[in-house]
């Protein structure tokens, strides 16, 4: 079988715009998507607030999926659906890709490059060492909404939510409508880690209590749930005796973080960055596997749909560029390292051999502020200063560098200054 | 009808045994009160067979220690059970625990074990190179293996039940009394079985069952919890050999254990309770199971942690196996007790129930069509590539991949649904497949299998439990006119 110039990973959000910018009439294009249907995780996400920034309108996660989708169809590229990669490898500049479907069996494709955008997975209960119990009754609220909003079932009752992740939030409206009681959300942060629009909409308007700096300490059910209790944590995390509220709940939902779902990955080993989980990538969305690009959720998690769209039109075209153009990546590189105040940031290399001009640079801060500002130094030397309103971790921020503004090689910070708390 | 032999308790030690009886010409059955066999201290332990080092010479432990362990061998010929015959170091750390080391060395070559010997910190290291740097010796004990407990368990009910066996679950056995020779035994769902013999395998609640029995039951059950972490499968390759620190009056201590699929656990802790039932964990519980850890290796991979669990032993005051024909009601079998080395010790506990206890009573003949072969569900991702498209070829459900994380097709997954002793719960698909044992412990599966359960055994999906009796994860449809 002729080899694929490129193949997508994964056809949710990232995967579509990835493909819709890799497109050209003179390429080999497939993308693959284990679900029967393009749209991954939109697909259960019925709410709306989805692609203000990108189609400029509020829709909900499926018409979302469903714009993406349009767009892709009718150009020339494969998709193959109900499919799923159980394996990639690289020999000789080609990487083969191991699938498996129910129409061939397990098979093997080859491809010049790869574009993973296969999304996230959420952490578990296990993860977390939720100490007490282990009934029925816990799971992720990623897992409970896919039983609610797909397959028309509810889990329970009477709800607790651990951890304000912005699917904790959804889910705590989203059960609430449906009848269940939620009682609370606990958030071991002294802040949130969701959307402020989403604390409003979801937790304001139904006066759901958010108890920040708060965790679940036991858990009790032999069988199935039958109530937790949360305390109060000091600056170090730990448990303030003394502060335990019980409640009687059926069901707790956890909403305590994504990570990229990059388990296909058990034999070609690329760079993992311990603060994202997922790959480390230069500006052109390249792995520190050649040929290998990352977007979307599969690279870092990001709080709004629009942006993963953002993100995979730039890998798409990067990855386009690599093989129309030709592209070789140079060893010529400049590290990019969060300081101060900066949880993460994304690209974490420069290929300099590149002919770019300038480069959006996503990140994180670890803490909230009214006003404050973003330093970019190089070396020990600033080369300029942004000013920043309304910061918080739960909302990533962007700004771009010019390569002009650059001045040596030396690797290039940044930090937030909190000026206004 | 009257059966000869009613076995309590589905767990390792009752499956053993009734594994042993179908071996005669005999009419068995074996009650479990769970819904799965093996769901308690079958399912939460250390995964050891342990090569007997450790028992106290003399004991019914250490002799049943030891033949348990050479009779894996041949349950892996004969029922095609996972074996990684990977040993085990117990390490010393100074010259006090060298002394520990060499007790041992003197304990298990009395005990009867084979390979035992001491290894210098260079040839240790060199064998496991994450040991912590300040180890000084080890104790090489090369018979240790780990093995898949609740898969042990099933696979011997299995081939019991294509030898004759009876095995029926949830059925909680409260009330036992004997009259004219004959037990009757009856269950909390109304059922009524009589027996000549009652063989007591219920573990942790063994006193419990034995005191509807006779009045002044010799030994009460000291339940004693132990905390383990998991980590994923990812981790192969940090270790190899079950590592032991040197034991302690409190017992073996905290272990290191790589799993047969490539997991290590860490632990178990010792924490007495009053609780059979209570298998919960603690932060400070946890946090013990670490700082023990911090004697076997370095630069533990914590951050791959998918799971934490707790188990109880069945310890009981007699301290060693309680083994034996009641003293006051005949016919009534004590199998009590059963704690560490229970999982190691159990196919020898089986036999020396029929062979030192039965037949001392009973002339038992032959199962002359006893087959002692039993097949494993090969699972797909296990296959060759002709096999693969032999399977394939066959049902096409092999091409649908349910559980990414460990790999594990609708194929595979159905057969498990279809087994003998099904899997017909969550947990109970995942104990045997694998199914939901990865990296999202079955974020992306949970719902598959349920919807796969519900179709192969034509249930509603809201009657597909999680785990235990009536744990269903679905509570209603959300959709229907009421």
């Amino acid at each position: 079988m002729k080899p694929y110039d490129i193949v997508i990973i994964g056809g949710g959000a990232g995967g579509v715009a990835a493909l819709k910018s890799a497109y050209d009439e003179s390429l080999r294009i497939l993308l693959i998507e284990r679900d029967k249907t393009l749209g991954g995780i939109l697909k259960q996400c019925i709410h709306n607030g989805f692609g203000l920034h990108h189609y400029k309108e509020e829709l909900t996660g499926p018409e979302y999926a469903e714009r993406g989708i349009r767009e892709i169809e009718g150009l020339g590229a494969d998709v193959l659906v109900d499919t799923t990669v159980m394996d990639v490898n690289k020999e000789n500049g080609r990487f083969s890709i191991n699938v498996i479907n129910t129409d061939k069996g397990a098979f093997t494709l080859e491809s010049k490059a790869v574009i993973l955008s296969s999304g996230c997975y959420e952490r578990t209960s296990g993860a977390i060492q939720l100490p007490g119990d282990r009934p029925a009754g816990i799971m992720p609220a990623g897992s409970a909404q896919r039983y609610l909003n797909i397959d028309g079932y509810l889990v329970g009752r009477k709800v607790f939510i651990l951890g304000s992740g912005d699917i904790g939030l959804i889910m705590a409206r989203r059960m609430r409508l449906e009848g269940a009681d939620v009682l609370g959300v606990a958030e071991l942060m002294p802040h949130s880690n969701g959307l402020t629009r989403n604390i409003v909409q979801c937790l304001h308007d139904f006066d759901i209590p958010l108890y920040l700096s708060h965790t679940v300490t036991d858990i009790r059910g032999e069988s199935v749930l039958e109530g937790i209790t949360i305390s109060e944590v000091d600056e170090q995390f730990n448990a303030i005796e003394g502060s335990e509220k019980h409640f009687e709940v059926d069901t707790l939902l956890l909403s305590v973080g994504l990570i990229p779902d990059i388990g296909m990955f058990d034999s070609l080993k690329f760079d993992i960055s311990p603060k994202t989980n997922g790959a480390i990538v230069d500006h052109t969305y390249q792995t520190s596997i050649e040929g290998l690009f990352a977007c979307g959720n599969a690279l870092h998690v990001h709080d709004l749909v629009d942006f993963v769209t953002e993100e995979a039109t730039k890998a798409g075209k990067q990855a386009k560029d690599y093989i129309l153009k030709n592209k070789k990546r140079s060893h010529n590189t400049i590290d990019l390292t969060p300081k101060g105040n900066i949880s993460y940031l994304l690209p974490q290399k420069l290929d300099m051999g590149d002919a770019f001009e300038e480069v959006t640079v996503s990140f994180r801060t670890t803490t909230n502020a009214m006003t404050g500002k973003f330093h970019v130094y190089q070396g020990d030397t600033l080369l300029f200063t942004k000013k920043a309103k309304f910061i918080v971790p739960a909302e990533m921020e962007k700004l771009t560098i010019k390569r002009d503004q650059l001045i040596n090689k030396d690797p290039i910070n940044i930090e937030f200054e909190v000026i206004n708390v | 009808m009257t059966y000869d032999f009613l076995i309590i308790g589905g767990g390792i030690t009752g499956a053993a045994i009734a594994r042993e009886l179908t071996k005669y010409e005999a009419k068995t059955i074996l009650l479990e009160k769970e819904n799965d066999a093996g769901n308690h201290a079958t399912s939460a332990n250390s995964a050891i067979i342990h090569s007997g080092h450790d028992p106290m010479p003399g004991s019914l432990k250490a002799l049943l220690n030891v033949e348990g362990n050479k009779l894996y061998d041949v349950l892996e010929e004969e029922l095609d059970i996972p074996l990684f015959k990977n040993g085990a170091f117990m390490v010393a750390h100074n010259d006090e625990e060298e002394k520990v080391l060499e007790k041992y060395l003197g304990r298990a070559k009395e005990n009867g074990v084979p390979g035992v010997k001491i290894l210098d910190a260079k040839t240790a290291r060199q064998l496991e190179p994450n040991l912590v740097d300040s180890v000084s010796k080890v104790l090489s004990l090369p018979t240790t293996k780990v093995t898949y407990p609740w898969e042990v368990a099933i696979a011997m009910i299995e081939n019991a039940m294509d030898n004759g066996l009876v095995f029926a679950k949830k059925k909680e056995v409260n009330i036992i009394y004997r009259e004219d020779n004959v037990f009757t035994v009856k269950t909390r769902d109304g059922s009524t079985y009589k027996s000549r013999y009652v063989i007591n395998a219920a573990g942790a609640y063994a006193a419990r069952v034995a005191a509807l029995s006779e009045e002044a039951v010799p030994y009460r059950i000291t339940p004693r919890k132990g905390e383990y972490f998991v980590l994923d499968r990812r981790v192969q390759g940090f270790l190899s050999r079950t590592l032991y620190p040197t034991p302690s009056e409190k017992g073996k201590g905290i272990l290191m254990v790589p799993q047969y699929h490539g997991n290590i656990l860490i632990g178990p802790n010792s924490v007495y309770q009053d609780s059979p039932d209570d298998v919960s964990t603690s932060k400070a519980g946890l946090s013990s199971v670490k700082a023990g850890a911090e004697l076997l290796t370095k630069n533990i991979p914590y951050h791959k942690n998918i799971r934490t669990f707790a188990g109880v032993r069945a310890s009981s005051t007699h301290g060693d196996f309680y083994i034996r024909e009641s003293l006051q009601k005949e016919n009534f079998i004590h199998v009590a007790g059963i704690d560490s080395p229970g999982l190691s010790a159990a196919p020898a506990i089986g036999r020396y129930v029929v062979e030192a206890i039965i037949m001392k009573k009973e002339s038992l003949k032959p199962n002359e069509a006893f087959n002692p072969i039993r097949k494993h569900v090969k699972l797909f991702d296990d296959m060759s590539e002709s096999e693969k498209e032999e399977a394939f070829k066959m049902d096409n459900r092999y091409g649908n991949l349910v559980c990414k994380c460990e790999r594990i097709t609708e194929g595979d997954i159905v057969r498990h649904i279809q087994r003998n002793v099904p899997g017909d719960t969550i947990k109970g698909v995942k104990k045997r497949s694998r199914a939901g044992a990865g990296l999202c412990q079955g974020g992306y599966c949970e719902h598959q299998v349920m919807k796969l359960i519900a179709r192969e055994l034509g249930k509603d999906v809201t009657e597909v439990d999680y785990f235990s009796n009536h744990s269903n994860i679905l509570k209603e449809e959300t959709k229907v006119k009421k």
